[in-house]
């Protein structure tokens, strides 16, 4: 079998990152940047093209690697964007970098993503925890860019306190719109909040859904699924109609490494969205 | 497939001549009990006979413990280089199981994406396979891996006054050409040869009852007291995955020159017995306790494999359990699994 494999004439790996530029840095939260990015050669740039919940791998050089969700519309083809939170090595060096910096970047990985062309003339429900909100944003801009080929569009989306709220220009501006329905809650309050308060889980209830016609999307930290998984199940959605984003170490996103073992399946090569019937049965999964 | 013989007063010649011809790797003693596949120099310093399995498994040669895979210098420009390195060399005297091992490393960094950091080195790699008989701890027999029907270009069976030659490459057919005084296999061959392997076959003492582990596996899956059990002696040291011929988990890292302009990225083999190896930034473990971790070995080991690879990613080689400090046993574990569903 191993003569199968054709000699590699280029002599690359699957491991040499795209060199890009920070374009420009926005604060999102006080633990939250975004990043847009513009790789250095326009070819690449031309080329790169992504499905929504695909991620990449971005090389901050001397320091390491680490996996990012994109949540910039997959229709952009100018640049692309990164969501990230200041908590690890590479975010927390990303968090001092400015626009200029050049960066790494691999991929986009994953042959798992939001499924928006099965989604088509279906009702869509998006449930978003946190930092949750960076990955399907990716998927709310395609939909409301391709909007007449969708039914009914419902975000709920929670976060820890009203400061937390990330991408807060454009959930105010979800608030304006008609063609999309959105439901915030916060964990903890704070004097000037008004809307809803508690767990995402509470608003799920009183969303109405046709069974049939409808597919769920949910991102969130890892304690979030279950919880958002049985009020789904609740709702008589079908699992295969129920789409997560599995959050695991993915250290080298070509499925080479191993750690993002999920049972039978490799967060980075086979999802890192998967439908709740793939993994019903891992028990580690949700 | 060519059958081909090599009568055993031509052995020596042959095996001289592809150590002065090519960069040669075999067994060589390393103390009072491992041996390890090492440069041979003389044919005097290799010993294929040799009775427990090598300290570390031939991956090494492939899949090195520490390995920079890119290369890099930071300024106003920066330039990235791949690094790819690949030379000839003869691996000579690996047995059955381990060659197994490496047909499933060879598939591990084929599927997806092609690694050309592996593969370059795997194209590269003549496999030379000789028999052996089984370890104390080698349970190959039952996990089907104790005969390799392919991955090698020669593979050497040992009769009572000469070799059956299996040639399964090009590459191998032209090394025994040029190198050895060989003939074709006769029907008196055939038949020895037949006679060999069962009875080598029946040497294999150690049997693990693995044949509805695919299933049973669900049924022990939750039972926590079973794994309590199982794995409370584990020091989460990574033994077994360090002597594994099968593993392949790694870590990627960036590292930087002290002058700060030169840096490279690289792979690190790691250990899934091992905290920090389910950790996410931000402080979340998905495999927080030892429980977790051992029941996930397992998984991977005789369970998602077989779903994916269709066979399973251990070869009993037994290695992890000559190596577990805490004398944690696949087959004593397996085979009570087995007890627990059908009490």
């Amino acid at each position: 079998m191993v003569l199968d494999i054709k000699e590699n004439k280029s002599k690359s790996t699957i491991y040499v990152p795209d060199i890009a530029t920070i374009k420009k840095v926005e604060k999102l939260s006080p633990i939250e940047k975004l990043f847009t990015i513009v790789f250095d050669d326009p070819k690449k740039q031309e080329e790169f093209s992504f499905r929504p919940g695909q991620f990449v791998e971005l090389t901050v050089f001397g320091l390491g690697e680490a996996p990012f969700s994109i949540p910039s519309s997959p229709n952009n083809k100018k640049c692309f964007q990164l969501c990230v939170r200041d908590i690890g090595n590479v975010s927390g060096a990303l968090h001092r970098m400015d626009a200029g910096s050049k960066i790494g970047i691999r991929g986009p990985f994953g042959k798992g993503y939001f499924p928006y062309d099965k989604m088509r003339n279906q009702n869509i429900l998006i449930v978003a925890g946190g930092l949750g909100l960076a990955p399907v944003m990716s998927l709310i801009d395609y939909i409301l860019e391709d909007r007449k080929n969708y039914k009914e569009l419902n975000l709920v989306y929670g976060a820890l306190d009203p400061e937390s709220i990330i991408f807060k220009d454009r959930v105010k501006e979800f608030e304006k719109r008609k063609d999309i329905d959105i439901h915030l809650t916060v964990d903890n309050t704070d004097a000037s909040w008004k809307g809803n308060v508690g767990v995402v889980t509470k608003l799920i209830p009183a969303i109405e859904c046709v069974p049939e016609e409808t597919f769920a999307v949910v991102c969130g930290p890892p304690v979030m699924y279950k919880f958002v998984v049985k009020e789904l199940e609740k709702k008589n959605l079908r699992p295969e109609n129920i789409y997560l984003s599995l959050e695991r170490r993915m250290e080298c996103g070509v499925g080479k490494c191993n750690h993002c073992h999920i049972g039978d399946k490799l967060a980075c090569v086979d999802g890192p969205v998967f439908s709740l019937w793939e993994i019903r049965n891992l028990k580690e999964a949700i | 497939m060519l059958y081909k013989i090599l009568k055993k007063e031509n052995y020596t010649d042959f095996v001289e001549k592809l150590i002065s011809e090519y960069e040669f790797i075999g067994p060589k003693k390393k103390d009072k009990v491992f041996h390890d596949f090492v440069p041979i120099k003389d044919l005097r310093e290799l010993d294929t006979d040799y009775k427990k399995t090598t300290i570390a498994p031939a991956k090494k040669l492939l899949f090195p413990p520490t390995e920079e895979l890119v290369e890099y210098e930071v300024g106003d420009v920066i330039k990235v280089k791949p690094l790819v390195e690949s030379s000839e060399k003869i691996l000579f005297g690996i047995d059955a199981c381990d060659i197994n091992g490496m047909n499933f490393m060879d598939w591990i960094f084929s599927t997806e994406f092609i690694d050309e950091n592996y593969f370059a080195k795997r194209r590269k790699l003549i496999v030379i396979g000789k028999d052996r008989e089984p370890s104390e701890t080698c349970f190959a027999l039952s996990m089907g891996a104790e005969y390799a029907k392919d991955g090698f270009d020669i593979f050497l069976t040992e009769l009572e006054d000469r070799y059956f030659l299996r040639i399964a490459t090009s590459k191998g057919n032209e090394i025994t050409e040029k190198f050895a005084r060989i003939q074709d296999a006769t029907d008196s061959d055939f038949r020895d040869y037949d006679k060999f392997m069962d009875d080598y076959r029946s040497k294999f003492k150690l049997k693990i009852n693995i044949d509805n582990f695919y299933d049973d596996f669900e049924f022990i899956y939750s039972n926590e007291k079973y794994w309590e059990e199982a794995s409370k002696n584990c020091y989460s040291c990574g033994s077994c995955n360090l002597v594994c011929p099968t593993c392949f988990c790694f870590n990627v890292k960036d590292d930087m020159q002290l002058n700060l302009k030169v840096g490279n990225k690289m792979r690190e083999w790691d250990s899934c017995m091992i905290p920090e190896y389910g950790l996410v930034a931000g402080g979340h473990n998905f495999r927080p306790t030892k429980e977790n971790r051992l029941k996930q070995r397992y998984r991977c080991k005789l369970k998602t494999f077989v779903d994916k690879y269709g066979k399973y990613a251990c070869v009993g080689c037994g290695r992890c359990i000559e190596a577990c400090l805490a004398k944690i046993n696949i087959v004593e574990d397996v085979n009570s699994v087995k007890k627990e569903v059908s009490a």
